[in-house]
């Protein structure tokens, strides 16, 4: 087995990193969203410009692509970038393995997104003195090398939750195609029409000149792109199908944020659906600017839920079944528990005259290779919060049995040392850090820990949970 | 390694170096057109005092400077894809040790974008000398401010691991390497010739479609064009500067790069970027004498760029090869070369690149006069 690849940890202070790579993650995802859906928007519309069945569409169009150039262009791209430097803060072996796995497709991905910009320049500097035939191939491709952007990256995404045949096979193509990848991309699909055309609205109304009545016109058009979201109860159902059945129990309320983020994404996007269907298309009811706002600011809520889930349900992994969220593999679990998770960390601590001991020195690095990732020390998601309340025997015991004490935590990967060290570390941050503390080498309770660490194997919990169910069965 | 780049090398370490250099050398075209664009207009807007007086080069340097910059970053990604697949290890491990000054540059590159934007904007013009400087070299500033982080994230890369640790320990933020201002300097300098030439070809091309078709640009005796002699000046002084700064630099390198620059590996490539440098000298030369932009001319100086950046491409990267040990990394390449996906690419990189060039060619051929709303 190769040896654990160590890298200098960062310390985000009280915010969690999965918060900061999250947070970015939505930004970029609904622009992405807005420039996908905005490309098929406007080809509908220059369609109709030539078909002559709507007024003031070639104004639209170029005032909305003013918009998507300005936003979508610039955020959207530098947040794409940040994306990939920020998951390298989170987790370097994460993001490493990706792109070991599928630099081919981002490189294809690369090429569709070369085009999507030539197109869209083109496009916006030379649109308003193109003939229309010129314009709508433009928009045609710009459309099209957008949606690949997405179909390609969908792949990979999809790929970290249910890497599939994959994992057998270490086929490219097995993990690309796999089982989430149709509903995903057909459900991202009809989000990208959905926010595209509210951002629509938003646009016509801005649109300086128009009557009230040229303005319903345009948007009754627009609101055409809401008619798919008929499709997503089934599409979303398709989808949460695939996912493996312990995800599905993190929805279902064994994890309550993840719950509630799912509930904020199908409640938001009820409320569109209800008034998109029902206001829009059946009744053809103008809506006005603040309207229009909120219902695309309801679709961002609806995408930052739905894509807090997608990041959520992986736990304990960021790749499933290879690599949990911690950056330890599986496989390497067992070995460091041997050799310890921090002994060969070449890091040293960046602050250790903070702490009154070695033992909480030790603490300290576990806490960095161990829990930082996901948790602070008295910040977002803390772990004198979640932990502090817990007796000292207790604290032992739900670390050492972690994958047991919460499904979706990944092993403990350490000695008992260790453990003891990252217990006494967690007491100490509880008891507010005081100058003195004393070392506890106590040889039973570490015999205790051994045990504890023993009997619940270095199985993910995950997998322990189908084992008992099993013998229930049994 | 005694060959001449890359036959020294493993073949898909090789592959994967040759892939990423070439893609580093599109991106470098688009990069350097931005940070010395960008510096010719905050110093055009400083020193214009109140003379209001426009310059050809400037017009069109902020008309296309968005555009640039998008391409820029666009480029950008496949260099920075095969970087990782090359030097994982190295290139993260210095991403987090320069943690929030690294990530700075994202926020920053937000801020030069819209200032790019808004250098467009005729407002921006009327302003006074104080609001314009502002604008202008807020601009370039943001532009440098990521130029200084890669040559830092660089040379933080590619240094020992006993180095990474001090440097986490210090958490100063900041990486200091005596190296990293001839570097930067360098790259800055160098910038000025590419940016001339892409210059050079956009004042020709406009010129000739002003004058009703090519063939008027192509004939020798041409009127003169507004801004020859401006770009061919930067371009010369460009070329000269950076071979300065490239001397300086040499000399604080350490003996390891040296040797590496002068030996089998890079010095064919040493000896290519200065007759690529001199065959730019050869055709700027003219141009500026005769105060017109020929295409013959800019097609030598663009044969010369070419030859002058496959070189120092080529000796760059031997500096880092001299750094590290790259047979630690060929299992690692070989792995990565064996997953799938290579023939796809190849596939889709021809097609796309077809539909962009049709994309060019539409916007050629379908212009006409827009037409009213409601026709």
């Amino acid at each position: 087995m190769s040896e654990h690849l160590y890298y200098p940890v960062n310390d985000f202070g009280p915010l969690m990193k999965g918060l900061v790579i999250g947070g970015l993650a939505i930004a970029h995802v609904f622009l992405a969203m807005f420039a996908i859906g905005g490309g098929m928007l406007m080809c509908y519309f220059q369609w109709l410009s030539q078909d002559g069945r709507c007024k003031h569409t070639r104004r639209f169009i170029d005032d909305y692509f003013r918009v998507l150039v300005l936003i979508s262009f610039v955020i959207g791209a530098v947040t794409g970038v940040a994306l990939w430097f920020t998951s390298i803060q989170v987790s370097a072996p994460t993001i490493g393995m990706m792109v070991d796995q599928f630099h081919w497709i981002w490189a294809i991905e690369w090429t569709f997104f070369s085009l999507e910009i030539t197109a869209g320049y083109c496009f916006y500097r030379y649109g308003t003195n193109l003939n229309d035939r010129t314009r709508l191939t433009l928009l045609g491709i710009y459309s099209l090398a957008s949606w690949f952007s997405l179909f390609w990256i969908n792949g990979i995404l999809t790929w970290q939750l249910t890497p599939g045949a994959w994992a057998q096979n270490g086929s490219v193509w097995s993990g690309f195609f796999n089982a989430g990848f149709f509903p995903s991309v057909i459900f991202r699909t009809v989000t990208a029409m959905t926010v595209a055309s509210l951002a629509g609205c938003v646009v016509i109304n801005a649109m300086p000149g128009l009557t009230r009545e040229e303005r319903t016109d345009l948007i009754n058009r627009a609101a055409h792109f809401l008619a798919p979201m008929l499709l997503m109860p089934l599409l979303g159902a398709w989808y949460f199908g695939t996912f493996p059945p312990d995800a599905r129990v993190l929805v279902l309320g064994a994890n309550v944020p993840m719950m509630m983020f799912m509930g904020l994404a199908i409640g938001a996007s009820l409320l569109i659906g209800f008034y998109a269907i029902l206001g829009l298309l059946r009744k053809k009811l103008y809506i006005n600017g603040a309207t229009a706002t909120l219902l695309l600011v309801l679709s961002f809520a609806a995408v930052a839920g739905s894509e807090f889930v997608r990041e959520g349900v992986r736990k304990p992994y960021t790749i499933r079944g290879v690599l949990y969220s911690n950056s330890v593999t599986p496989a390497e679990v067992a070995h460091l528990r041997q050799v310890g998770c921090v002994t060969n960390d070449p890091y040293p601590l960046q602050n250790p005259d903070d702490y009154p001991n070695d033992q909480l020195r030790l603490g300290a690095k576990v806490f960095r290779f161990h829990c930082s990732v996901c948790h602070t020390v008295k910040g977002a998601n803390a772990l004198t919060h979640l932990a502090g309340s817990w007796s000292t025997t207790q604290k032992r015991m739900n670390i050492a049995q972690l994958q047991r004490t919460k499904t979706f935590m990944p092993p403990f990967a350490g000695t008992p040392e260790e453990l003891e060290a990252l217990v006494q570390f967690i007491s100490w941050h509880t008891a507010d850090a005081p100058a003195k503390w004393s070392e506890s080498n106590d040889a039973e309770t570490l015999h205790q820990i051994r045990d504890w660490l023993d009997e619940v194997g270095t199985k993910p919990g995950i997998e322990l949970e189908l084992h008992v169910e099993q013998e229930g069965g049994q | 390694m005694n060959d001449p780049f890359p036959f020294g090398l493993q073949g898909p370490t090789a592959f994967y170096l040759v892939l990423y250099l070439s893609t580093l050398l599109i991106h470098i075209v688009f990069m350097n057109y931005v940070l010395a664009g960008s510096a010719y207009l905050a110093a055009h807007l400083v020193f214009r005092g109140r003379t209001n007086e426009e310059s050809p080069l400037a017009e069109l340097l902020r008309d296309w400077m968005p555009f640039m910059l998008s391409a820029a970053i666009t480029a950008g990604i496949a260099p920075l894809l095969f970087l990782q697949v090359l030097y994982q290890k190295h290139f993260y491990t210095a991403n987090l040790l320069l943690f929030s000054r690294w990530m700075a540059i994202l926020p920053v590159l937000i801020a030069g974008f819209y200032l790019s934007y808004l250098l467009k904007s005729k407002l921006v013009h009327r302003w006074p000398l104080a609001g314009r400087a502002v604008v202008g070299c807020g601009t370039f500033a943001c532009f440098a401010f990521v130029g200084w982080s890669w040559v830092e994230n660089h040379l933080l890369s590619v240094q020992s691991q006993q180095v990474w640790e001090e440097e986490y320990v210090a958490g100063t933020l900041l990486y200091h390497n005596p190296e990293l201002l001839p570097r930067l300097t360098l790259w800055f300098l160098a910038a000025f010739p590419t940016m001339a030439l892409v210059v050079g070809w956009q004042l020709w091309y406009r010129h000739g479609r002003n004058n009703g078709g090519n063939k008027v640009a192509v004939n020798e005796s041409v009127p003169k064009i507004a801004g020859s002699r401006r770009t061919a000046v930067i371009a010369v002084a460009g070329i000269i500067s950076s071979t300065l700064a490239a001397l300086v630099y040499f000399s604080v390198m350490s003996s390891d790069a040296r040797d590496a620059i002068k030996g089998p590996v890079a010095f064919p490539y040493l000896v290519a970027a200065i007759v690529g440098g001199v065959i730019q000298l050869g055709a700027w030369v003219p141009q500026y004498l005769a105060a017109r932009l020929t295409k013959k001319w800019l097609v030598v100086a663009t044969v010369g760029l070419v030859v002058n950046f496959v070189g120092m491409a080529v000796v760059n990267e031997a500096t880092r090869l001299a750094a590290l040990d790259i047979t630690e990394l060929y299992a690692k390449h070989k792995q990565a070369r064996e997953v799938g996906g290579l023939f796809l690419f190849l596939l889709f990189l021809a097609i796309n690149t077809g539909l962009m060039l049709y994309c060019l060619r539409l916007v050629r051929h379908g212009w006409q006069a827009a037409p009213k709303e409601g026709d």
